[in-house]
């Protein structure tokens, strides 16, 4: 009973991560039809932020949460709309093209600049016995913060200006320019808030896991299934994706060995794609 | 109009970081090494290790006025080329270095897989390989003449690992055994287990996990399940960190915790600070273990003082592996007087030299012949010796 906890814990510790890692990805795929390419080195560079501000300017991770978002928020305002605004009426391709080239560079960038030496912030966030329960406390933290930051996303996109506008122009955005939204300053703010969340990500990732540019591909990876597990386009979606896939990776690593809890993740996205393409969460017309 | 300018000159930055050296055509008489090597992509760190040490040889090399081949001293060029951790584009690479760089000899990439890919493509075209991160047998058994590697196989390190630790401590009866999906970590994790069992031991865990997976917080739960007293995981460096550090937030540990290639790599020590000590590993290099040889370096010392020098960090097997490689083929032009391919393949394959690295003698599938590879313990932060007898620094301690 308490191994089956500890493994359910593990789970949700893991999936509000990737729920976390998703949310910009689902956002702009949804709102902008662009699948962003860029996002795991997006978060990798929130990660080697975090990191140098603690290494070499002794910030404590936590405050470079209020430092590294506000600033991927501006780059991906200023990429957005200085450059994939200019492609994105095209097909997807051409928006697929152009991240996947801004992502080679970024990512080979880090890796001359940054080296892919993995790099661990070595604090000690202690951990909480519950009876043999375990909760390391850098998990937890990350986890209360995951939830709390996309809880305040998804409060922003039902209740301020902006969020509606956003919601608008994803439901049709002929509509919504007729309805005089300036489409391209959604667009611009819709990619920026996802990059916003890159760093929120990276900022979570720097405190639990090691810094390195290896895993920018895997993290791309994770995004891509909880938004096939979880739908497009909206918060909640990316939220329950990523806890089902956190608990679908962590139930079957403990009965079928840890060699097929990644396989049995992507069995269960593609019997998604088959019955329910828009997802648990997903409305149809979005996927 | 702008956008595509300054499109341009961003693709030009990014491929201006891809490129590595680009070959220039060179006279006569330049010995040519093609080096494919991971520049960029996720074994861009060991990709640079092995260019470092290639870089020492080379200047070691060119500073004496380079290699004598029969009597007449020929410099050498090496052709550095990044694949970009790309198995396909290594395969492309290791081409074009022989059809149209027209390199005498070539070095492997890091790491079996890669390397095995290499070493088909020089085998067809009869060019000498050198392998320095290759150790796993599955590379060797494939028949290459062409094919020599400086690392002993992986049996080797296990056999000796398991044998002495149940002999230092007698009460360590289960072992827990779990590897990455992957051609090195899986071999060290399978000979391991054919090893513990051999020294008696009980495995009572035994899995691997895929190259994609990001956590090991349930691999390691179980592993708590089944109370093991060595905890043994192979795995590259990021994986390894986090793994020590999962297994000191959920409380899991046992006297006795492997980690395959772990503490051989200073990045991992300084990553993990204290949880890193205790942690046992075994290597095929250390620089504490002292030779002494005729080499361009002439003993272990020399080359590790020139490498600290140089890098303001100390060198671990990869470094010192591919320095002895490219030692080796040079010892073997030496000998054979001649950069003729097929003769400095005999005269490598008749190999019996000693290097600041340690001993080189390769066996019939072209893999140095084991020897006693270094067993360490990180204590206190820094790497301790345990074996063989001639290098030991200190004894086996138990973690608490």
């Amino acid at each position: 009973m308490q191994a089956y906890i500890q493994v359910l814990t593990n789970g949700l510790m893991l999936g509000a991560l990737y729920a976390c890692i998703a949310v910009g990805f689902s956002l702009v795929w949804g709102v902008l039809n662009i699948i962003n390419m860029m996002h795991g080195s997006l978060i990798i560079l929130g990660g080697y932020l975090t990191f140098f501000g603690w290494f070499h300017l002794k910030i404590n991770p936590l405050i470079m949460l209020l430092i590294v978002p506000p600033f991927l928020f501006l780059f991906g305002y200023v990429l957005q709309y200085v450059m994939i605004n200019r492609v994105i009426a095209r097909p997807v391709l051409a928006t697929l093209t152009l991240t996947f080239g801004l992502d080679m560079i970024l990512y080979n960038f880090m890796n001359v600049v940054f080296e892919a030496t993995p790099r661990r912030i070595t604090m000690d966030f202690g951990s909480f016995s519950f009876y043999d329960v375990v909760l390391p406390g850098d998990r937890l933290l990350a986890m209360v913060l995951a939830f709390a930051l996309t809880g305040i996303l998804y409060w922003v996109m039902r209740t301020s200006r902006i969020g509606r506008a956003i919601v608008a122009v994803r439901m049709d955005k002929d509509a919504a320019a007729l309805m005089g939204i300036p489409i391209n300053r959604v667009y611009a703010v819709t990619f920026a808030i996802s990059a916003m969340m890159a760093g929120v990500c990276g900022v979570l990732m720097a405190v639990t896991f090691p810094v390195t540019t290896n895993i920018s591909g895997l993290l791309l990876g994770k995004a891509f299934a909880v938004c096939v597990i979880g739908g497009l386009g909206s918060v909640p979606g990316a939220l329950v994706g990523g806890l089902a896939l956190g608990l679908i990776e962590s139930l079957s690593g403990n009965w079928w060995g840890p060699q097929n809890a990644v396989l049995t993740g992507s069995v269960l996205m593609i019997i998604l794609l088959m019955t329910r393409p828009t997802g648990l969460l997903g409305k149809a017309g979005y996927e | 109009m702008r956008f595509s300018k300054m499109m341009s000159l961003l693709s030009l930055a990014g491929f201006l970081t891809i490129l590595a050296t680009k070959p220039a055509m060179a006279a006569d008489d330049v010995i040519r090494i093609g080096a494919p090597l991971a520049l960029t992509g996720a074994l861009a760190d060991e990709g640079k290790k092995q260019q470092v040490a290639y870089a020492m040889w080379l200047k070691r090399v060119n500073a004496a006025g380079g290699i004598n081949v029969g009597g007449k001293k020929m410099k050498v060029e090496i052709i550095a080329v990044d694949y970009q951790t790309d198995e396909k584009r290594a395969q492309q690479i290791a081409e074009k270095l022989i059809t149209q760089d027209k390199v005498d000899f070539l070095t492997a990439p890091f790491g079996s897989g890669h390397t095995k890919v290499v070493a088909g493509v020089a085998e067809r075209y009869g060019v000498p390989v050198m392998a320095s991160v290759a150790s796993s047998e599955s590379v060797f058994n494939q028949g290459y003449k062409f094919l020599f590697g400086t690392l002993s196989p992986n049996g080797g390190i296990t056999e000796n690992m398991a044998k002495m630790f149940v002999k230092v401590m007698p009460n360590v009866k289960k072992i827990a055994i779990l590897g990455r999906e992957d051609v090195f970590p899986k071999s060290m994790a399978n000979e391991m287990k054919a090893s513990a069992e051999r020294a008696g031991l009980q495995v009572v865990y035994n899995e691997t996990y895929p190259v994609g997976m990001l956590d090991h917080a349930t691999a390691l739960s179980k592993i708590k399940a089944s109370s093991p007293d060595w905890i043994y995981i192979s795995g590259y460096t990021q994986d390894l960190v986090l793994a020590r550090k999962q297994m000191s937030d959920l409380k899991i540990t046992a006297p006795i915790i492997t980690m395959i290639t772990g503490p051989s790599y200073q990045e991992f020590i300084t990553a993990l600070g204290p949880v890193a000590d205790g942690v046992t590993s075994a290597s095929w290099w250390h620089h504490s273990a002292l030779y002494k040889s005729n080499d361009v370096f002439g003993s272990t010392q020399e080359f590790y003082k020139e490498f600290v020098a140089q890098n303001k960090s100390d060198p671990d097997y990869v470094n010192a592996s591919a320095a002895a490689a490219l030692i080796t083929l040079q010892k073997a032009i030496e000998k054979a007087g001649t950069i003729d391919k097929a003769k400095v393949r005999d005269a490598l394959a008749a190999t019996d030299i000693m290097t600041f690295y340690g001993p080189i003698k390769f066996g019939p599938n072209g893999m140095n012949q084991g020897r006693e590879l270094p067993i360490v313990q990180v204590q206190k932060g820094k790497v301790v010796p345990l074996f063989p007898d001639v290098i030991k620094q200190g004894s086996l301690q138990a973690i608490k």
